[in-house]
């Protein structure tokens, strides 16, 4: 399975379930000519069209990267960061997840420690202090 | 001469006080953000632009900030290019085939001061075509319909596959999956709820930062986290400076990249990357057997950086006259005019002359500024190539999640923008380029929306969206652009 077959299938897949979710778009009444429906189906026609056109391209089998746990270890940090930066506060979680990205780009540990704790004092800084833009203040509020 | 007196009333605008400091700010992040990899000038106006509206910037002000911006990135892509082989910027990449070898046989400082005056000459010369060129555009605009909004939008897509890097079905997947994400939401001209999927914080539709940050910013640093490159960066003095028999002989070659720029970056969809690179190619093709192209040689750096930025100021062109955006970062612009309610387009200059015509004064300052700022400040900017990875990186994604949070105070665009992070990290693997996904976001709800006023006044008729002889010239226009990659790729 080379990668743009692959792409090819899924794009297929998704104009598919877009389709058939458009379908389902009523109006109670019929307000312009065009309504709800037209634009997306079309839309997804030319999708699948596009995936379509990939599907009989021959390139080169999916490449694998190098370091492969790294954007796997971001990817939680993040999801962590967008659930835990209410109940935490700013300061705390920016801290946490500015830490564990300088690890996962090769930081020791106390040098993450301390661009994490540098990163999320200037932004809070920045947006509390200078542009007073809310941010959640957490178990320290 | 109109032009020149309306010009005259821009730089009142643009010569006021608070206006210079901004353009120079801009200028100075603009470079910065150019020579960080990681870090384009995309994301950085998507992250600015919460701090214009929290500062209550009036809008031609914030332009001119943000445009700075743009165009300042274009003169900072080239200095990571030449000292490390990688370009800071895409558009950029031609610049590391001649750049890198002049920097390691010691005349790196003469391929940073010829193509930072390419990249002058190139910006200037295309402001002034600017100049003459938009108000009439935008003029000739006006007594557009619907119909012939959507035959332009449609040939603005097409363009897509034609003129991408990228296989021509991947540019237009990619344009396809930005229209159907702009249609999430409750449509504005039937009020039915659009693929929501029952989440309520859908039902306003996605905001335009929380893809632009999840594509591009979340998006790269995921990619730079499974590489291991950390190249050694080439000493920047050393060798014989930049004499001016070699500027005289890089002048025909800046001269031919301006034409190929501008008219590359007109064109909607066509970018900066395209156009640098068929001004390389040009060059190498007239001067192939004399020259030293890809071992060193000052034009093969001077044509590519010249044609890339005066391709940025093309691009904003079609952006201000049509309010059709050629590029992805000139629909975040778009996309910041119209959190001003402002509506770029034809009407524009004639009734917010002080944003269009004060950003495009603006642009002269910006470019002098810029000039002066890239010549003997180089090797200020050329340290922050020594920020390692693991102090940069958190910083930027701590301030993309701050700047999401800002805009929407939700936890839910939290991880909305990490599921674009995601996605566009997988796009890239598999090949296909972001930016017509970011076109197709602002064009969509357009397109629909004429789609919709051409319908209502046809009462239905599809013919009329052939009726008038400038839809009919853009219909095939569009039918050619999504013919030719294909034709070519059966010839190939």
């Amino acid at each position: 399975m080379t990668a743009s077959r692959l792409l090819g299938a899924v794009l297929i897949v998704l104009a598919a379930a877009a389709a058939f979710s458009a379908q389902s778009l009523e109006v109670p009444f019929a307000a312009d000519p065009l309504g709800p429906r037209g634009f997306p189906t079309t839309v997804a026609a030319l999708l699948a069209a596009c995936g379509a056109l990939l599907l009989p391209a021959r390139g080169a089998p999916f490449p694998w990267p190098e370091r492969r746990l790294a954007p796997w270890l971001l990817i939680a940090a993040m999801a962590g960061y967008a659930l835990l930066l209410a109940p935490l506060g700013f300061l705390p979680a920016t801290a946490l997840l500015a830490a564990l990205v300088a690890l996962v780009f090769g930081a020791p540990p106390l040098p993450a420690l301390a661009t994490g704790g540098a990163t999320s004092v200037v932004l809070w800084a920045l947006f509390d202090r200078v542009l007073d833009l809310p941010l959640p203040k957490g178990m320290l509020g | 001469m109109e032009a020149l007196a309306a010009l005259g009333g821009g730089f009142a605008v643009a010569l006021a006080p608070h206006n210079l400091a901004l353009a120079l700010i801009g200028c100075v992040i603009g470079t910065a953000i150019g020579v960080l990899p990681g870090i384009g000038p995309l994301n950085a106006i998507a992250l600015l632009l919460p701090f214009c509206l929290a500062l209550k910037l009036p809008p031609e002000s914030a332009l001119i900030l943000l445009a700075a911006v743009y165009y300042g990135s274009g003169y900072g892509g080239r200095i990571t290019a030449i000292l490390l082989n990688m370009p800071g910027e895409p558009s950029a990449v031609l610049t590391t085939l001649d750049g890198h070898p002049l920097a390691r046989q010691g005349r790196g400082a003469a391929a940073l001061a010829v193509s930072g005056i390419g990249s002058f000459l190139g910006a200037t010369l295309s402001v002034v075509l600017m100049t003459f060129l938009s108000a009439p555009l935008a003029k000739a605009a006006v007594a557009f319909s619907p119909a012939d909004y959507v035959a332009l939008i449609a040939f603005a897509l097409s363009l897509l596959g034609a003129v991408s890097d990228a296989p021509a079905p991947k540019a237009w997947a990619a344009g396809c999956l930005g229209v159907l994400l702009a249609l999430v939401g409750v449509d504005s001209g039937t009020g039915v709820e659009r693929f929501t999927l029952g989440a309520l914080e859908l039902l306003g539709g996605i905001e335009f930062t929380v893809l632009a940050i999840g594509l591009f910013a979340i998006g790269e640093i995921l990619l730079l986290a499974e590489q291991r490159v950390r190249a050694e960066a080439a000493k920047l003095g050393g060798g014989r400076s930049l004499s001016l028999s070699e500027l005289a002989g890089c002048l025909p070659a800046m001269l031919r990249a301006t034409g190929i720029g501008f008219v590359i970056g007109v064109l909607p969809g066509a970018g900066a990357s395209v156009a640098s690179a068929l001004s390389y190619t040009a060059e190498k093709r007239l001067h192939g057997k004399e020259g030293r192209f890809g071992q060193g040689d000052l034009r093969g750096v001077a044509a590519p950086e010249t044609a890339d930025n005066a391709a940025q100021i093309g691009n904003l062109v079609p952006m201000l006259s049509l309010g059709i955006p050629g590029s992805g970062t000139t629909a975040v612009l778009l996309g910041a005019l119209l959190m001003y309610s402002i509506t770029p387009g034809p009407l524009l200059f004639e009734q917010r002359p002080e944003v269009a015509w004060g950003l495009i004064a603006s642009m002269y300052i910006g470019n002098a500024m810029l000039l002066l700022l890239n010549l003997p400040l180089v090797g200020l900017f050329a340290r922050l190539l020594l920020v390692p990875a693991s102090v940069l990186y958190p910083g930027v994604l701590a301030l993309s999640f701050a700047g999401v949070y800002a805009v929407s105070n939700s936890a839910f665009d939290l991880l909305l923008a990490l599921g674009f992070g995601v996605l566009g990290w997988w796009l890239r693997k598999l090949g296909v380029p972001l930016v017509p996904i970011v076109l197709g976001f602002v064009l969509g709800r357009m397109l629909e929306d004429n789609l919709r006023r051409a319908l209502s006044l046809s009462d239905g008729d599809l013919l009329a969206l052939l009726a008038s002889p400038v839809s009919l010239a853009l219909w095939a226009m569009t039918a050619l652009a999504l013919l030719w990659p294909l034709l070519r790729r059966r010839a190939a």
